[in-house]
């Protein structure tokens, strides 16, 4: 049972600040996600976990105690890398009793605790095997079981299924998922796949240029981000520019947008007429037939069938585009005039420069 | 179809103009070889190819001679001596170089294969005033001093390509296991890099055997290396027991390779 606060990291580089003041917890047995593209610092930020990098600033307290000045051989915190880092020379056997070898137990209690992690992440047969034996799914799983034999304080994993192919990407993350929770594990994960880190995460930290951009629950930050970053993030989204916002109540306000008055929620703390814009998904609009019922009405410029559902592309007449997704027998054609509904309760409103 | 076939023949050229082309490089390399290993079987007085009849009398002759067995016998020392400290240094060096990054790094690689970028004469000239200071001029040790110093950079190449070949995550893994640095040297470094290391330690032994200049200027009182000793010889005889010198020489190279071939295969070495 672990808990990790990382307090304002900060790492710089000669001529480069990859961590500009991160702060992050993880509640016991929780899997935290560090989620954003390639140079935000989601990858830093793991390696000052792990004691590879040495933070410049701030701090990072694992149940209450600094850690930054325990070497990383001392950390007790598995690690799981994006190229698995398995030891060429040795068997998958000995890859995984490599960390009970070091703590100099005996033969016979490495070979049973080997033999039950193995059966674990079903790996049972594959002792005598050299990594470059064994497949890519299997040299990940021999990875995790290296890191659990140990029964880690904490579990890093730096892209684990980065280096997958689709379907053993899935069957691997929910092993991953399944292990964590089962021996209630801390774990943060690190990944750029937003559907990875909806799915897994209890927490998930949207990261962007070395600063945390919303750190909260996988529905939260899909549902209500803080800022458009986020919301592009995290999923298809639509934007649409708010005119004339009035707060009505706490976190909810009444707007102009597109021709018609709607009443919503959004970032709590917009002041009146603040400068914001609407975040629409896809899926909170629908196609309805022009008149009361629409919300908006516009012209259908692209159309095309994904077989499970229809994706269209809608222009409106001030000006915006939306795009949405229909049933996929809806009759709709390039060149429809159509009227949209909206879902008020999936609709979110953000400011339009972040805080 | 005709396009075709004209390809194919303008490539039947091609592909033999390759051949002859190995071809001649292969009888470039091996004439010498093969000349001097002939020749040391002859039965005749001179050195000559083809050789006058078959005999070992001039391996026999090598073996009587007490200033040739003798260069031999030091030679061989001074080079097992050579090959297990070089590869000892540049192991240590290997790991410093790679510690170290951007321009530092550049000049470390450079300072380390300076010895072969200098050339032997002035390292030797250099190398003999300085033992002296030292008092070592003149002795066995400061002759394995140069061996060491000639044939280092060949290790320390060959190493630091097998040390570039193990990914750094490996030893991260292996810190998040718990291993202190040394553990993770022995268990994990060590284990694959013995190829490019068994491969710097026969580089830096087939060096020393071969190093004539800074041999000539370091050389102990009474004492001779292979290569100064067949020089001597050579100066005053010229018999065949030069070329058995150097097929010896040669047999010893072979089996230095298939040593390592035996022991870690070559190519992991590259």
């Amino acid at each position: 049972m672990t808990t990790v606060e990382v307090k304002s990291l900060r790492k710089s580089y000669e001529d480069f600040l990859a961590l500009d003041g991160v702060s992050l917890t993880a509640e016991s047995g929780q899997l935290v996600t560090l989620l954003g593209p390639s140079g935000c610092g989601k990858s830093t930020t793991l390696r000052c976990l792990a004691g590879f990098h040495e933070p410049n600033g701030g701090d990072i307290l694992v149940d209450g105690e600094s850690i930054l000045n325990v070497p990383s051989n001392r950390r007790q915190f598995g690690v799981v890398f994006q190229n698995y880092a398995l030891f060429p020379h040795m068997t998958v056997a000995e890859n995984i009793g490599y960390g009970l070898r070091l703590q100099k137990l005996s033969k016979g209690e490495i070979a049973t605790r080997v033999f039950d992690v193995m059966k674990l992440v079903r790996l049972t047969g594959l002792e005598d095997r050299l990594p470059r034996e064994i497949s890519g799914g299997q040299q990940q799983r021999v990875a995790l079981a290296r890191a659990l034999v140990l029964k880690p304080r904490l579990l890093l994993l730096d892209e684990p299924l980065a280096n997958l192919d689709a379907r053993l990407r899935d069957e691997v993350r929910w092993l991953i998922r399944d292990l964590q929770q089962q021996s209630g594990i801390t774990a943060f994960y690190v990944t750029h796949d937003q559907s990875e880190a909806m799915a897994m995460s209890d927490m998930v930290a949207v990261m962007k240029a070395g600063r945390v951009a919303q750190f909260a629950t996988p529905r939260e930050i899909y549902q209500k981000p803080t800022e458009r970053y986020v919301a592009d993030f995290t999923g298809e989204a639509n934007f649409l520019t708010a005119q004339s916002v009035k707060p009505v109540g706490e976190g909810r306000y009444a707007v102009h947008v597109a021709g018609a008055d709607i009443e919503i929620d959004g970032v709590p703390g917009l002041a009146e007429n603040a400068a914001a814009e609407l975040l629409l998904r896809p899926e909170s609009l629908s196609l309805v037939s022009t008149g009361d019922a629409a919300t908006f009405e516009g012209e259908v410029i692209k159309c095309a069938f994904l077989g499970a559902s229809l994706h269209c592309e809608i222009a409106l007449p001030e000006g915006g585009r939306l795009k949405l997704t229909a049933p996929p027998n809806h009759a709709v054609t390039e060149g429809d005039r159509v009227g949209i509904a909206i879902d008020l309760s999936h609709v979110w409103l953000m400011p339009e420069v972040a805080p | 179809m005709s396009t075709s076939a004209q390809t194919f023949g303008g490539q039947r050229h091609v592909n033999l103009g390759f051949a002859i082309l190995i071809f001649a490089l292969y009888v470039f390399l091996l004439v010498p070889v093969v000349t001097i290993v002939g020749a040391s079987l002859t039965n005749g007085l001179m050195i000559e190819f083809p050789p006058q009849g078959l005999s070992l009398r001039w391996y026999e002759e090598f073996f009587a001679r007490q200033d040739l067995v003798d260069g031999l016998l030091m030679s061989l020392r001074i080079g097992a001596i050579t090959a297990i400290v070089t590869s000892a240094i540049a192991m240590m060096a290997a790991l410093a170089g790679q510690a170290l990054s951007g321009k530092l790094a550049g000049m470390f690689q450079l300072g380390m294969t300076l010895p072969l970028l200098v050339p032997e004469l002035l390292t030797a000239v250099g190398l003999l005033f300085f033992l002296y200071k030292i008092e070592l001029g003149k002795t066995v040790i400061g002759l394995q001093f140069g061996h060491i110093l000639m044939s280092f950079p060949y290790a320390y190449v060959s190493i630091t390509a097998a040390l570039r070949q193990v990914p750094p995550s490996l030893e991260e893994a292996s810190a998040s296991l718990g291993a202190t640095g040394w553990q993770t040297f022995r268990l994990v470094i060590l284990p694959l890099v013995t190829p490019g290391l068994a491969m710097g330690a026969i580089f830096a032994f087939i060096n020393s055997f071969d190093l004539y200049t800074i041999s000539l200027l370091l050389k102990p009182l009474g004492g001779n290396t292979l290569p100064l000793a067949l020089f001597d010889f050579l100066t005053y005889e010229f018999k065949p027991t030069a070329a058995a010198a150097a097929t010896i020489s040669i047999i010893l190279s072979i089996a230095g390779v298939g040593l390592v071939q035996k022991l870690v295969g070559l190519q992991r070495a590259f």
